[in-house]
C-alpha cells in the first residue's frame, strides 16, 4: 500500500521555482528518505504534503486522502517535526503532551514520557528556556508520541548531538519496525544512507533519482589511493581503463575504481611501482555529489521560499 | 476542540485579565471623577468657545451652549483610554492567528495537530467574542462600582448605559474582525497591527474633523466612530440599531473574508 502518492506535484512561487512535476510513492512501512541540498524543494514537498500549501498543479495524497482537502483527517494519522522547531513559549513537555492529546483525543502521557526518556528530555522546562537540541527533542516527542502511521521528519537531526542522532535512528528504525512509515527528509547523505531503505533525491525542484539504497549502493563506486614509490613513477604511471583519475599529486594518487571486478584491479596494482594503496568500501557519496555537480557547475543558489 | 481551547487561554488569559482590570479601573475612576469635573467644564468653555466643537467631536454629537449631565457622562464610553483599552485587546487578540503564528514560526505546531482551518477559525471567533465581552463587561462592573456616589442628576438610565454597551460592544467586534482580517493575508504580526492601527486612528480623525471640514464631512461615513455615539443614544435612551447594524455589518464582512482567506492560503514559515 502506498503511504504517499504525488503525481506531477508542483508550485510556484509567482516567477520563482518552488517544486516541479514531483510524483512520489511512498509505501507502507518504509523508512522514505528525501534527500537534497538546502532551497531543493523538500520543505516545499513537505508543506503540500501536509496541506499547509496548495499545490500550483498535480495531486498528492497521504493515508489516501487528498493533502489539501483533507488536510485536517490525514493529520490524525501523521507525526511532523518541522525543520526548525519554535515552539510557544509556554509550552513545557508535559503541556505539549496533555495539549496534543486532547487535539488527538487520546492519552499520548505514557509512550511520550517513554520517548522523553530515551531522549533525555526533562519534560518541565519551558520552551522558552529551552536549548535548541531540547526543542528539537520535543518537536520529536510530538510527532512521535501518538503512534502515527506515517512520520514526516524534516531535517529531525538538526540540533541533535550525535549519541542523540543514534538513539533517533534507533527510535526511527522500531517505529518503522512496527509497521509505520518514516519519511526522513535530510541534506545530509550519511543519515540518509544509514537510516533508510529508500531514498528519492531532489534538486532544483525535481526529482532526480527514486531508488532503493540497495540498489544505489550497487552503482556506487570505491576510492583507491595509491601510493607510489616515486613521483616520477607516478607521473608516468598511465591509469588502466578501470581507473578515473581524481586526483594526482605528487606520490599520491586518488582514483575512482569504475569496475566490480577487484581481481583485475588487484592485478594492475601488483605490477605498479607502489609502495602502498587503500581502496574505500562502496558509499553514496559519489553518486551523490554527481547528481549535485551540474547543480554547483552552474552556480545554481538556493532556493529560499522553497528551503 | 479542547486541547485548542487551552492554548488560547494559555495565550490570552493574562493578557485578557489585564485588559480587564485596566478597564474596570478607568471606568471605575472615570464614573468618580466626571461629576468633579462638570462644574469646571462651563467656565472651560466660556473662555475656550472652540473647545465645545472638540468635545462634539468626541462625543459624536453637536452640543448646544452647556453640557448636560447626562451628555457629560457620554465621556466615559469615548474617553481615548477606555476606548484604547478595548480595542489593544481586540488588536492583540486577533492579530495571533494566523499572523503571530507565522511570524513567530509556531504555526507549524498548529497546523501540524489534526485541526481544520475552519475548526481553528470558529474556535478563534468564539473565544475572541466571549473575551470581549469579558472585558466590556469588566468595564461596566467597574463603572457599577462607583456610580452610587453619582448625583441622581448625573446618573445615566441603566438601559441607556445598555444600549451603549451593545454599541461598544459592535464597535469592539467591527474592530475585532478588521483586526484578523490584516492577520489573515499578512505573514507578520506587526503588519497587520500596524495596518489596523492606521485604519482606527485615520478612522478617528476623520471622525474628529469631519465637524469643521467640509470635505472631510462628505465621507466620513467610511469612519467607524461615526457608527458609535454614545451621548445620542444616552439622551434618546434608544437603541442605535442603524449604527449596530451598520458596525456588525463591518465585523461580519471582516471575519467573513478574513475566515475565507485564512482558509484558502498557502502558510509558510517565513
Amino acid at each position: 500500500m502506498s503511504v504517499i502518492t504525488t503525481a506531477g506535484l508542483t508550485k510556484r512561487y509567482g516567477t520563482r521555482r518552488g517544486i516541479e512535476d514531483v510524483s512520489l510513492h511512498v509505501s507502507e512501512g518504509s523508512l522514505f528518505g528525501f534527500l537534497g541540498p538546502n532551497g531543493a524543494g523538500k520543505s516545499t514537498t513537505i508543506r503540500i504534503l501536509l496541506g499547509f500549501m496548495q499545490a500550483s498543479e498535480g495531486r498528492a495524497t497521504v493515508l489516501g486522502h487528498d493533502c489539501w482537502r483533507e488536510s485536517d483527517v490525514l493529520k490524525r494519522e501523521v507525526g511532523y517535526v518541522p525543520g526548525d522547531v519554535r515552539l510557544y513559549s509556554w509550552m513545557t513537555g508535559r503541556i505539549a503532551l496533555r495539549i496534543s492529546g486532547r487535539m488527538r483525543g487520546r492519552d499520548l502521557t505514557r509512550h511520550g514520557s517513554e520517548l522523553a526518556e530515551r531522549f533525555g528530555l526533562d519534560l518541565s522546562v519551558r520552551a522558552d528556556r529551552m536549548s535548541r537540541g531540547m526543542r528539537q527533542k520535543l518537536g520529536l516527542l510530538l510527532a512521535l508520541a501518538h503512534e502515527p502511521k506515517l512520520a514526516v521528519l524534516d531535517e529531525p537531526t538538526s540540533g541533535l548531538d550525535p549519541l542523540m542522532q543514534d538513539e533517533l535512528a534507533d527510535i526511527l528504525r522500531e517505529f518503522a519496525a512496527r509497521g509505520h512509515t518514516v519519511f526522513f527528509s535530510s541534506h545530509t547523505l550519511s543519515e540518509v544512507e544509514q537510516l533508510c531503505d529508500r531514498v528519492a533525491i531532489v534538486r532544483d525542484g525535481r526529482i532526480v533519482e527514486d531508488e532503493s539504497i540497495a540498489n544505489l549502493r550497487a552503482r556506487a563506486r570505491r576510492t583507491a589511493i595509491l601510493h607510489f614509490e616515486s613521483a616520477q613513477a607516478a607521473a608516468s604511471t598511465a591509469a588502466p581503463p578501470q581507473l578515473v583519475e581524481l586526483e594526482r599529486t605528487g606520490r599520491l594518487w586518488r582514483a575512482q575504481l569504475e569496475t566490480d571486478d577487484a581481481r583485475a584491479f588487484a592485478r594492475w596494482v601488483a605490477e605498479q611501482p607502489i609502495e602502498d594503496f587503500s581502496v574505500s568500501p562502496p558509499n553514496l557519496e559519489g553518486v551523490f555529489r554527481a547528481y549535485y555537480r551540474s547543480v554547483d557547475e552552474a552556480g545554481v543558489g538556493e532556493d529560499g521560499g522553497s528551503a | 476542540m479542547r486541547g485548542l481551547i487551552e492554548k488560547i487561554l494559555r495565550e490570552m488569559l493574562v493578557p485578557t485579565l489585564l485588559f480587564a482590570l485596566g478597564l474596570y479601573t478607568v471606568m471605575a475612576i472615570l464614573t468618580f471623577v466626571l461629576p468633579q469635573l462638570q462644574g469646571g467644564i462651563g467656565s472651560i468653555l466660556e473662555q475656550l468657545p472652540f473647545v465645545r466643537t472638540f468635545i462634539g467631536a468626541l462625543l459624536g454629537t453637536e452640543i448646544g451652549d452647556d453640557i448636560s449631565a447626562q451628555m457629560f457622562q457620554a465621556f466615559l464610553f469615548v474617553h481615548p483610554v477606555v476606548l484604547l483599552t478595548t480595542w489593544g485587546h481586540a488588536i492583540t487578540f486577533c492579530t495571533r492567528v494566523p499572523a503571530g503564528e507565522i511570524d513567530r514560526g509556531t504555526v507549524d505546531v498548529l497546523l501540524a495537530w489534526p485541526l481544520s482551518r475552519g475548526k481553528i477559525y470558529a474556535v478563534e471567533t468564539v473565544m475572541c467574542l466571549a473575551s470581549g465581552l469579558f472585558v466590556l463587561a469588566t468595564g461596566w462592573l467597574g463603572h457599577l462600582t462607583t456610580v452610587g456616589g453619582m448625583p441622581d442628576d448625573m446618573r445615566p438610565s441603566g438601559i441607556g448605559v445598555i444600549w451603549v454597551y451593545l454599541n461598544f460592544f459592535a464597535l469592539y467586534i467591527s474592530v475585532a474582525g478588521l483586526a484578523f482580517l490584516a492577520s489573515s493575508i499578512s505573514n507578520r504580526r506587526g503588519r497587520a497591527v500596524g495596518a489596523v492601527v492606521a485604519f482606527i486612528v485615520a478612522s478617528f480623525l476623520l471622525n474628529f474633523i469631519a465637524p469643521f471640514w467640509e470635505p472631510a464631512r462628505s465621507v466620513d461615513f467610511l469612519a467607524l466612530l461615526t457608527y458609535y455615539r454614545p451621548a445620542e443614544v444616552l439622551s434618546n435612551v434608544e437603541l442605535p440599531i442603524a449604527d449596530i447594524a451598520v458596525l456588525l455589518g463591518v465585523a461580519l464582512t471582516a471575519w467573513s473574508v478574513g475566515g475565507l482567506v485564512l482558509m484558502r492560503r498557502s502558510i509558510a514559515t517565513a
